[in-house]
């Protein structure tokens, strides 16, 4: 029988916030830093850092901020001058989609959610999901481990102006529910009412630590259906001189960065409706279409990171629709399914999307002007 | 001995009729670490795809050098090497002499092999102006200079560079309590510096992926003309310029309606522009800076006063230069009049 | 429009010239067909440029010859070039060389052999275009080959074992040959230069293999390393430094049997060693007065010998002690400074100290610091060297202090 409470070591508690690279920079540093100052209050001293590695921060790509609370300056000491915590007590996913796995740069591969969380520890989730909703896109556990839901949609932000709509409260109330030990309730609040001096904001950290609600999760719980990306890297005997790798050959996509971890929206594409006007080809980025035989375009969701520039060029409404990534299991290409079950592929498409793929609902609507290239 | 006689040709890259007849091979492909809606990438993705397989590219320490190749492994098909973060014009150089060198004596076949040294405008306009300068008057080697501008020193997580619009919010530039505007000065005209101050480079022009085959041809004249040339790219980065990714293709195409950025080539000093560019040239109205300007995070900060100051000096662009957008000297009446009035 | 290629002419004599060690170095690039060079005026080391100008202008060798807009590009111009295959050529001094730190600091990890001189010279501010020699010495940790010569006829002899060390495959690591600025650099001697049979006989052409940049050979170089790499990189760099040492043998060996002449020890020039008690320490042209004070203090009885170290780095460390740790005391007069170091001492003397740590004999050792930004070192110098030198042979210890030579109080 689990506890509702994460068992730590008694010199300290080691928290990580995992997030959205720059969308959620902001909100995790503020996180993390009022752990620690929050902590201040009883005596404790902490530190609080990004993960070095993780910077220059890209939009999307998934990144760590850490927070460590020690009873005293002795105790910090193992805690710094570190890359990042082997092991935490705390992971905090601030977007719920980051539960089907963190891939950070190359090499590094797909890890778990859970990964660094010792036996006994938590994943807290800010989601409006469910608990059972969120573990079905969790892999499988290795370790039991309580889940926390704070309730709430994910907060992304830009670098300089901030979204403050009382995330990092309602997180910081949740952490004080299943840590309170080293986050205490009382001390959030005083905080929180000493730097803003709003009472909703007080309210707001109450509100995470009363709504978040807990699931204990066994070993074995959870999916085993997402792809396993891990790496074994060369030494200096067998890597190559002059910093050098080889390049990727014509056709090959990079297998040691796919970085479709980056996404937390993924584009549907209804090639009934579909001008092939081969925008959003051009306008990928990410070099995420690939021509069909048939002159449409499909999404390669390994590669895909879901900006949504596709979705905003395509002259057609509702032809490519952005779509929770939390409602996809599989990177599986698609349009061989709309070549070989053309109403089974509607329906999936329909399904995720929330929008007719009928090309007849949107007439009238008709074809919005194409941004077409002036060539003289 | 190698064979044939070295002669300096470029590759005849003919422009593309249309978006259906754009090259379909990715030489960048996916699987680099660069923001969601990065436009910089699509700059990359376009440049190479225009130029082909025969080509060599030189990247500049940037954001196109960080987030798109992390060791161990790369993105790219063709060949690419990273260069010092001012050295663009200087690798564009060696290589290209590098190359001459070799197929002159016969040391290897002689085949035309497109240079393109990519950099940034951090590294670009500010640090390697001088090497770019230096390249540009090297008219026996081929090359192509590539500034990508995204404003800011990107990769070191958004500080002003010469590049840099007035009064954005960097890290360098924050507004405070007390100074709102850190950053006053206005940004370079770079393209125009290159054209006016290098007149044995034939093909200087501008660009923006919101007008991807008008881009590629522009690469494609680039590296068929011979000799040094230079483009500069104008790339909307969510990350340093606060807005959502999706709308990238958007906030290029407001850059040039707002006529904040022209669209043009100068072509052996024959001066085109293009598109919404000369339709304004032509007499459309431009669209005010501020439909630009307030959908970014990082102009939040602007008053009233900071934008009646930015719109004056994009209509002086437009109403008192001699060639509008390009050369700032005043318009030839003007300055007759102000002489004789003297 | 096509381009005629020349031909090239062939010298198949050896002539004798009277030539600085610019120039002579001039010749020994021309007769390694050197592809790309780049230029930038300071002094003293670009009579090598200049000598090179009017080769090209005389259709005496073909090579892609750039002027520059600045130390950084000039480097910058030729590392890009060695990457595409060419054998290149690039040369500066003093805050010449400094300036162009950012593409030095990067060719070792690269891989890129590149060769070049500096011509030393002091650092200005304060000036003076005379010699000192930290300006190379500024690449000594970060994975160049380094070495000191001290004639016009060593400059060119060793350029071409440079790039016969340098674009070894075992090896592919920069190299800088230090000539003293204005003593070496603007000084005439008799030079032997050899044809270029013998030449193409010791000299390969240079071979990138796999790590060429060329669309027949898709890599990316150099894409953003992190943590998880770095150290690797860095212990391959190592490994490529020490399998240097035996290539350096087998090109000098190979050299003497092509020309006919050539140092039997690459490391170091050994002079009146054997039966030596006290053995002075220098690098480039402080040998000749050294010799000349030698050859005196002989003539008295003073039983005084020199080594001139050659190679810098690698450094000779096994070589070295074995002739050091044979005398009675060891001068060692730095042309260089490295103030705050252990003893406040010049580099070579931190540097043998070093050496001699685990030696069973540790000769008292005495450092000294003179001949900077091109002040003569005098015979006067040489024998208060070699007097401070007797005085702790006979005490049987030294006092460890760095002495200044001709310093004015």
């Amino acid at each position: 029988m689990m506890s509702d409470v994460v068992k730590t070591d008694p010199t300290g508690i080691t928290i990580e916030i995992v997030y959205r690279g720059i969308f959620q920079k902001t909100l995790a540093q503020r996180i993390c830093r009022s752990i620690v100052l929050a902590a201040r209050k009883r005596g404790y001293t902490g530190t609080a850092f990004g993960r070095y590695g993780d910077s220059p921060e890209r939009n999307g790509v998934p990144a760590k901020y850490f927070a460590v609370v020690a009873i005293n300056d002795l105790e910090l000491e193992s805690s710094m001058a570190k890359y990042e915590p082997k092991v935490v007590d705390i992971a905090v996913a601030v977007d719920d989609t980051l539960v089907k796995g963190v891939e950070s740069w190359a090499w590094y591969g797909r890890q778990p959610i859970w990964k660094p969380v010792h036996a006994g520890g938590a994943v807290l989730v800010t989601s409006d999901k469910t608990p059972e909703a969120i573990l079905a896109q969790t892999d499988t556990a290795e370790r039991p481990y309580l889940m926390g839901i704070v309730p709430g949609l994910a907060s992304f932000a830009g670098l300089w102006v901030f979204k403050d709509d009382h995330t990092d409260y309602r997180v910081l109330g949740a952490l004080a529910k299943i840590a309170p030990d080293w986050v205490r309730i009382e001390d959030v609040k005083t905080l929180i009412q000493e730097q803003t001096k709003d009472g909703s904001a007080v309210a707001s950290a109450q509100d995470g630590y009363d709504r978040t609600r807990l699931r204990a999760v066994k070993v074995g719980e959870g999916t085993s259906g997402h792809e396993v990306l891990q790496f074994e890297k060369p030494g200096w005997t067998t890597m190559r001189p002059g910093v050098i790798v080889d390049a990727r050959k014509p056709g090959e996509r990079n297998p040691y960065y796919k970085k479709y971890g980056a996404r937390t929206l993924r584009p549907v594409v209804n090639f009934d409706t579909c001008i092939k006007c081969t925008m959003c080809w051009l306008d990928c980025p990410d070099e995420c279409f690939e021509v069909t035989p048939e002159g449409h375009y499909e999404v390669v969701y390994e590669a895909c990171i879901g900006c949504g520039i596709c979705a905003q060029v395509c002259p057609v409404k509702d032809c490519i629709v952005m779509v929770d990534e939390l409602k996809f299991e599989d990177n599986d290409d698609k349009w061989q399914l709309w070549k070989t079950d053309h109403d089974a592929y509607n329906r999936w498409f329909e399904q995720k999307s929330g929008v007719s793929a009928d090309p007849k609902s949107t007439a009238g609507a008709g074809v919005m002007t194409a941004e077409r290239e002036e060539n003289d | 001995m190698a064979d044939t006689t070295f002669s300096n040709a470029t590759q005849v890259l003919e422009p593309f009729r249309g978006i259906k007849k754009v090259t379909i091979e990715e030489y960048f492909t996916s699987g680099h670490r660069t923001c969601q809606g990065c436009e910089s990438a699509l700059i990359m993705k376009l440049m190479v795809k225009a130029a082909g397989p025969r080509t060599i590219v030189l990247g500049s320490t940037g954001c196109m050098y960080v987030a798109n190749t992390t060791y161990y492994t790369t993105p790219w098909v063709v060949p690419w090497m990273h260069t010092q973060l001012g050295s663009s014009g200087s690798a564009a150089l060696g290589t290209a002499a590098g190359l001459k060198a070799l197929m002159t004596k016969g040391k290897i076949k002689s085949e035309p092999i497109n240079v393109i040294a990519f950099c940034g405008d951090g590294g670009g306009a500010d640090m390697g102006i001088g090497a770019i300068s230096a390249t540009l008057t090297h008219k026996e080697y081929n090359s192509l200079i590539l500034l990508y501008d995204n404003e800011s020193y990107a990769n070191t997580d958004i500080q002003i560079s010469g590049m840099s619009p007035y009064g954005a919010n960097t890290t360098f530039s924050p507004p405070g309590s007390v100074k709102r505007l850190i950053h006053t000065r206005w940004k370079k005209n770079m393209a125009g510096m290159m054209a006016v101050g290098h007149t044995e480079c034939r093909y200087v022009a501008t660009v923006c992926g919101s007008y991807a085959v008008e881009m590629m041809n522009k690469v494609r004249r680039a590296l068929t003309i011979g000799g040094p040339t230079f483009i500069h790219s104008l790339d909307p980065c969510p990350k340093g310029w606060d807005y959502d990714p999706m709308l990238s293709h958007e906030m290029g195409e407001l850059a040039i309606e707002t006529g904040i950025f022209p669209l043009y080539e100068i072509e052996d000093g024959v001066v085109k522009y293009y598109g919404k560019t000369k339709a304004i040239v032509g007499g459309r109205k431009r669209k005010p800076v501020r439909e630009y300007l307030l959908k970014q995070g990082r102009f939040a900060h602007f008053l009233e006063e900071d934008l009646a100051y930015f719109q004056a000096k994009v209509d002086e662009m437009w109403d008192k230069w001699e060639i509008p957008a390009i050369v700032p000297f005043r318009k030839l009446e003007a300055t007759k009049a102000a002489l004789e009035a003297r | 429009m096509a381009i005629e290629v020349k031909e090239r002419e062939h010298k198949d004599v050896e002539t004798e010239q009277l030539a600085t060690g610019c120039e002579a170095i001039a010749e020994a690039i021309r007769l390694a067909d050197v592809d790309v060079m780049a230029a930038y005026p300071i002094r003293p080391y670009d009579g090598v440029m200049q000598a090179a100008a009017k080769l090209i202008a005389n259709g005496k060798m073909d090579v892609e010859y750039i002027v520059a807009d600045g130390e950084h590009s000039q480097f910058e111009i030729v590392k890009h070039a060695s990457t595409v295959g060419a054998r290149v050529f690039c040369a500066s001094s003093g805050v010449g060389w400094a300036y162009a730190m950012e593409c030095l600091v990067v060719t070792p990890p690269l891989r890129i052999p590149m060769v070049c001189l500096v011509g030393n010279r002091a650092l200005d501010d304060p000036g003076a275009f005379g010699v000192e020699h930290n300006d190379a010495l500024f690449v000594r940790d970060l994975g160049w080959m380094l070495c000191w010569i001290d004639t016009s006829q060593e400059a060119l002899d060793t350029t071409l074992i440079a790039y016969r060390v340098a674009e070894d495959r075992r090896v592919f690591l920069p190299l800088a040959i230090s000539a003293d600025g204005a003593f070496l650099t603007h000084s005439q001697a008799i030079t032997m230069v050899p044809p270029k049979s013998k030449v193409d006989q010791f000299l390969p052409r240079y071979n990138r293999g796999d790590l060429l940049l060329h669309p027949d050979n898709p890599i990316t170089v150099a894409p953003q390393a992190n943590e998880d790499w770095v150290i690797e990189i860095r212990r391959q760099n190592d490994e490529a430094m020490k399998r240097a040492s035996t290539v350096i043998e087998e090109a000098y060996a190979d050299f003497r049997k092509v020309f006919g002449r050539g140092p039997e020890n690459p490391w170091f020039e050994e002079y009146m060693t054997e039966d030596a008690d006290i053995i002075l320490v220098g690098m480039g042209t402080i040998s000749l007065p050294m010799k000349v004070g030698i050859r005196n203090m002989r003539a008295q009885g003073k039983k005084v010998g020199l080594l001139r170290l050659r190679w810098f780095r690698p450094f000779p460390t096994e070589k070295i002690v074995a002739v050091l740790s044979k005398a009675k005391a060891i001068g060692i007069v730095d042309r260089d400074y490295s103030f705050g170091s252990p003893f406040n001492s010049g580099v070579v003397a931190t540097e043998i100290r070093a050496a001699l740590y685990n030696s069973d004999k540790r000769p008292p050792l005495l450092s000294f610091i003179g001949g900077l930004g091109g002040r003569e070192v005098t015979l006067e110098d040489v024998y208060k060297v070699a007097e401070l030198c007797y005085a702790a042979a006979n005490a049987g210890k030294s006092d460890a202090k760095t002495h200044w030579l001709g310093v004015r109080e």
